[in-house]
C-alpha cells in the first residue's frame, strides 16, 4: 500500500512539473499559479471548508467506482446513479416537514441510496442475466437519468409557481445540519469518511469483499470455485449505485435543497479519475477526492490572480491520471519484478526463467 | 544449420541460461530435455526472437538473427509451439489460424478452414466445431490449434515446447510420424519435452539442460531413460510413488448417478454414473474433450446437469459439493488468481474461506499464518504467504493447488490432468500427496489423459468417450487396450 501511495504522489509531482513547463510557455509564473491554486483551495478556513464541500460528492461517487472496479465491473454510470439518488431524495424532501430532523435526513439518505441502487442494480441485472456489457448499459443509464431529471423538473415535480424548471424546495427538517456557518461545511463529509472506512473493511476484511476481488482478478477461477458471480454482480452494482445515490441525496440535503437540470457537473465521471488516482483503495479515495476538490476550488482563485484559464486544472487532472497509468504498466512492474527476484533469492532459482519464458 | 552460441540470460538474480551452446541440423530432430526451470523455454523464446539474450547470438545457416525480434525469427522460418497456448480467447479458431501462415490479405476464413482441415486430417487431429471461439476449448484442443498454426507457416525450423503432454494416445503416433515426415523434408525440429521415452524414440540427438547449463549432449543410442533422468536432476531421482492402495477398502464416498448435460448443442455428458469409495484412487481415462471438463466443472459446482445427481456420503444434503475439492486442469485460468497473494488463493476454496472467515469476517493474520504452515508442510517454494501467486513456478503452483485441496478437508478430491507440464520431482510430490490423502481414508477421482499416470496410481479405471463412461476390467489395464476403449470401441 505504501508503494501505491508513493506512486500516486510521484505521478502528482511529475504532473506538476509538466504543468509548470506549460505555464511558463504561456508566459505566466508557475510559482504564482501554484500559490494561487493553493490559496484558493486552502488559503483560509472558508476556502478549506469549501474544498471539503466540493470533495464530498467525489468521495461518494469515487467509492461507487472503486467498489465496482474492484470486481472488474466497469461502472461508468456513477453520474446517473447520483442523479437517480438525488431525484428520489428531491421528490420526498418537500413532504418531510412534520418529521424530526434526524428521521427526515435518514429518509432522504435512504431514498437516495434506493434510487442509486435501483439505477445500478438494473445494469447489474442486465449483466448477470442477459450478459449485457455494463460499460454500455451504465453509460446509457446516465443519459436516461439526465432526461428523467429534466422531465421531473419541468413536469411532475416543478415548483408551485412554475416560474423556473426546478423542484419545490425540500422541507427545512430535511436539510443538513450546518454547524459552522457561514461556511457550508457539514456532517456529510463525516458520513463520506465513515462509508469509505466501511468500504475498506468490506473489501479487505470480509469474505464478501474477497469474493468480489477474486471475481475482479479472475472471473473464471471465481466461478470455478463456486463464487456466485451473478448474485455478486447484481449486488455490487446495486451497492455501487447506492453509494453514488447517497452522494446525490446529500447534495440535495446540504447544498441545493432542490432539483434542477444539470444538477451534476459530472461528479460521476470525475469519480473515475478520483478512484484511479486512489488505486481503487477506499481510504485513498478520501485524499484523492480532497485533492480533486481542491483543484476545482482553487482554479477560480487561480484565474482571478494569474489570468490563467481554469481549464488548466482539467489539464492537471488528465496528466495525473495518464502519468499514473504509465507508471503502473511499465516502470513499476519491472522494478517490482527486479525487487522480487532479489527477495526470493535462490528459492526461486530457475522458476523465474520458466515464468518469464511462459 | 540452426546455431545458438554462448547464450546467457538473467532474470533478476536468477541466471536462467549460462553460456549455452545449442545447434540443430536440417533433417534432424533434436530433443531438449530438463526439469522445470532448467531454462528450456527461455532458450526457445530466445531462438524464436521473443526474448533478447544478455549475451550470445542465434544464427540460421550462418546468417545471424536480430536478437529479440519475433518477426525476424518468423521471417527466417522459425516457428514455435508454446507450452501454454497463446491464442486469442475471444476469436474463433479459424480467425486464430488466419493470423498464422494460412492468412491471406483478404482474410478469407473459409479458405483458412479448408487448409486447416486438410492439415488436421494429415495429422489425425480433430478440429473444434466450425466457428467456435477459443475460450471454451480444452487445453488439448488449444495445443492442437497451436501446432496447426505453427505448421501453417511452413517453417524451416519448428520448435515444440511440450507438445505431446496433452495429445491422446491415438493422436500421438501420427504426431510423432509427422515429426519424422518433417525431418525427412530436411527441416529442423527442436522438441522440448519431459517425456524421456519420447525423446529416446524420435530424437536424433538429445541435449540435457540443468539449471541453465548444458550438462550433456548425447544420442538415444548412447543413453537410457534412467541415465537421462539422473542427468536432469543431478542427484538421485525421487523415490517412486507409493503403490496404489488396495481397491475399495471403504464405504461409498461419492456416487454419481446418471448425469447428463447438453452444451453448445451437443451431449457433453450422457448418463454418466460411477461410485467412488473411501481410501481409493480411481482413474478416469479419456481423450480430452470427451466430457471430462464438463464432469469436473459439474463436480466443482460451476455448472449444473440437466439430469442425474451427485451424492457425497456424510455431506449435508443442501450442499453436497462442499465436500468435494476440485483441482482444475487449467491451473492458471481456473485454479488460481495469479495477481492475488498466495494466502488469498487459499481462500478460493469455500471450506477454507468458511474456516478463516467465520461469520464473513476475514481473519487476515490467521489466514497468513495458516498459509505459512501449508507452504512448509507441502514443501512449496515461495517467497512467503504475501507474495503473488504469479511469482510461483508451475510446479509450485500445482503443489499449492493440491495443498489447498487437501487442506479444505474434503471427502473427495477430484483432480484433472494435474501433472501436465510438471517435472519428475513435481509429479512425484503431487502423486505422493494424493496417495497419502487416499491412504488416510479420502477418495480421489483422478481424471487424466496420461495413461502411465493412471495405471501407476489408480486401482480402478474408468474410460470416457463422447460423454459416456464405463468401468474397465483388470484385463483392460494395458495402454493399447485402453487406447481402443478411449477411442470409443466398447464392444
Amino acid at each position: 500500500m505504501l508503494s501505491s501511495v508513493g506512486k500516486s504522489i510521484a505521478a502528482l509531482i511529475l504532473a506538476c512539473a509538466i504543468i509548470a513547463a506549460v505555464v511558463l510557455a504561456l508566459g505566466a509564473s508557475p510559482g504564482g499559479v501554484f500559490a494561487a491554486l493553493y490559496e484558493g483551495a486552502f488559503g483560509s478556513w472558508y476556502a478549506a471548508a469549501d474544498t471539503l464541500v466540493k470533495a464530498t460528492p467525489l468521495v461518494f461517487t469515487g467509492l461507487a467506482v472503486s467498489i465496482a472496479f474492484s470486481g472488474a465491473l466497469w461502472n461508468i454510470g456513477a453520474d446517473g446513479q447520483l442523479i437517480a439518488g438525488a431525484i428520489a431524495a428531491g421528490a420526498i424532501g418537500p413532504y418531510l416537514g412534520g418529521w424530526p430532523r434526524p428521521v427526515a435526513l435518514g429518509l432522504m439518505l435512504a431514498a437516495g441510496a434506493a434510487g442509486g441502487a435501483m439505477w445500478g442494480g438494473i445494469c447489474g441485472w442486465l449483466r448477470a442475466r442477459r450478459d449485457t456489457n455494463e460499460v454500455i448499459s451504465t453509460i446509457m443509464m446516465n443519459f436516461v437519468a439526465a432526461q428523467v431529471l429534466s422531465w421531473v423538473v419541468h413536469g411532475p415535480l416543478i415548483e408551485a409557481s412554475g416560474a423556473y424548471p426546478q423542484s419545490m424546495p425540500i422541507a427545512p427538517s430535511a436539510r443538513m445540519y450546518m454547524p459552522i456557518e457561514p461556511t457550508r461545511l457539514n456532517p456529510a463529509i463525516v458520513l463520506a469518511i465513515v462509508l469509505a472506512i466501511g468500504c475498506y473493511l468490506l473489501l479487505f476484511h470480509t469474505s464478501y469483499g474477497f469474493e468480489l476481488r477474486a471475481m475482479g482478478r479472475n472471473r473464471r477461477a471465481a466461478a470455478f470455485f463456486g463464487i456466485p458471480i451473478a448474485r455478486l454482480t447484481i449486488g455490487i452494482l446495486a451497492l455501487s449505485g447506492a453509494l453514488a445515490g447517497i452522494g446525490g441525496a446529500v447534495q440535495v440535503c446540504a447544498i441545493t435543497h432542490r432539483l434542477y437540470e444539470k444538477f451534476s457537473p459530472g461528479w460521476g465521471f470525475e469519480a473515475i479519475a478520483v478512484a484511479l488516482v486512489a488505486r481503487l483503495n477506499p481510504l485513498g479515495i478520501i485524499a484523492s477526492a480532497i485533492f480533486f476538490g481542491a483543484l476545482d476550488n482553487g482554479s477560480q482563485a487561480m484565474q482571478r490572480a494569474q489570468g490563467v484559464s481554469p481549464v488548466l486544472v482539467q489539464v492537471i487532472q488528465g496528466l495525473v491520471i495518464m502519468i499514473l497509468l504509465a507508471f503502473d504498466t511499465s516502470a513499476w512492474t519491472r522494478i517490482r519484478a527486479e525487487l522480487f527476484a532479489r527477495g526470493a533469492d535462490s528459492a526461486a532459482r530457475g522458476d523465474t526463467g520458466a515464468r518469464a519464458g511462459a | 544449420m540452426l546455431r545458438a552460441r554462448d547464450i546467457s540470460k538473467r532474470f533478476g538474480r536468477t541466471l536462467a541460461l549460462d553460456r549455452v551452446d545449442f545447434d540443430a541440423a536440417p533433417g534432424e530432430i533434436h530433443a531438449l530435455v530438463g526439469e522445470n526451470g532448467a531454462g528450456k523455454t527461455t532458450l526457445m523464446n530466445i531462438i524464436a526472437g521473443r526474448l533478447r539474450p544478455d549475451s550470445g547470438e542465434v544464427s540460421l545457416d550462418g546468417a545471424a538473427l536480430r536478437s529479440g525480434s519475433a518477426a525476424g525469427a518468423l521471417g527466417a522460418g522459425i516457428a514455435a509451439v508454446n507450452q501454454s497456448p497463446m491464442l486469442f480467447e475471444r476469436f474463433t479458431w479459424e480467425e486464430n489460424l488466419a493470423l498464422g501462415g494460412f492468412g491471406t490479405a483478404a482474410f478469407d476464413l473459409p479458405a483458412v478452414a479448408v487448409q486447416s482441415r486438410a492439415l488436421a486430417d494429415k495429422l489425425g487431429f480433430t478440429l473444434p466445431p466450425a466457428g467456435s471461439t477459443i475460450e471454451r476449448r480444452s487445453v488439448a484442443e488449444r495445443v492442437r490449434l497451436e501446432v496447426l498454426r505453427a505448421l501453417s507457416f511452413n517453417p524451416r525450423v519448428l520448435i515444440l515446447d511440450e507438445p505431446t503432454g496433452v495429445l491422446a494416445p491415438a493422436e500421438l503416433a501420427p504426431f510423432l510420424g509427422l515429426l519424422s515426415g518433417l525431418r525427412a523434408e530436411g527441416r529442423i525440429i527442436v522438441l522440448i519435452t519431459h517425456k524421456l521415452g519420447e525423446a529416446l524414440a524420435v530424437a536424433d540427438r538429445i541435449t540435457v539442460l540443468r539449471q541453465g547449463r548444458v550438462v550433456a549432449r548425447t544420442t538415444p543410442a548412447q543413453t537410457s531413460e534412467a541415465a537421462l533422468a539422473r542427468l536432469m536432476i543431478g542427484e538421485i531421482a525421487p523415490e517412486p510413488t507409493a503403490p496404489a492402495p488396495p481397491m475399495g477398502i471403504g464405504e461409498t464416498a461419492l456416487s454419481i448417478e446418471n448425469l447428463s448435460l447438453d452444451r453448445d448443442g451437443h451431449r457433453a455428458l450422457d448418463g454418466v454414473s460411477l461410485v467412488l469409495r473411501h481410501g481409493e484412487i480411481a482413474g478416469v481415462a479419456g481423450v480430452d474433450g470427451n466430457g471430462q471438463t464438463e464432469l469436473v466443472e459439474l463436480l466443482a459446482g460451476a455448472r449444473s446437469a440437466q439430469s442425474g445427481r451427485v451424492i457425497v456420503a456424510d455431506a449435508s444434503a443442501a450442499s453436497p459439493l462442499g465436500a468435494i475439492a476440485v483441482i482444475p486442469e487449467n491451473r492458471d485460468l481456473d485454479g488460481l488468481v495469479l495477481d492475488m497473494t498466495i494466502w488469498e488463493n487459499l481462500l478460493l476454496a469455500g471450506a477454507i474461506r468458511d474456516r478463516l472467515a467465520p461469520r464473513g469476517w476475514l481473519r487476515r493474520g490467521g489466514a497468513i499464518e495458516y498459509c505459512r504452515v501449508l507452504l512448509e508442510r507441502f514443501h512449496i517454494r515461495a517467497p512467503g504467504p504475501d507474495a503473488l501467486a504469479s511469482a510461483l513456478s508451475g510446479g509450485n503452483r500445482q503443489r499449492l493447488e493440491v495443498a489447498r485441496a487437501v487442506a479444505s478437508a474434503p471427502r473427495v478430491i477430484v483432480a484433472h490432468n494435474i501433472c501436465r507440464g510438471l517435472d519428475l520431482a513435481g509429479t512425484a510430490d503431487v502423486h505422493r500427496v494424493l496417495a497419502e490423502f487416499a491412504a488416510a481414508g479420502g477418495a480421489v477421482l483422478l481424471v487424466s489423459s496420461d495413461l502411465d499416470e493412471l495405471l501407476e496410481l489408480s486401482a480402478r479405471l474408468f474410460v470416457m468417450s463422447r460423454g459416456r463412461m464405463r468401468e474397465t476390467g483388470q484385463g483392460d489395464r494395458d495402454p493399447s487396450r485402453l487406447g481402443m476403449l478411449m477411442a470409443g470401441n466398447w464392444e
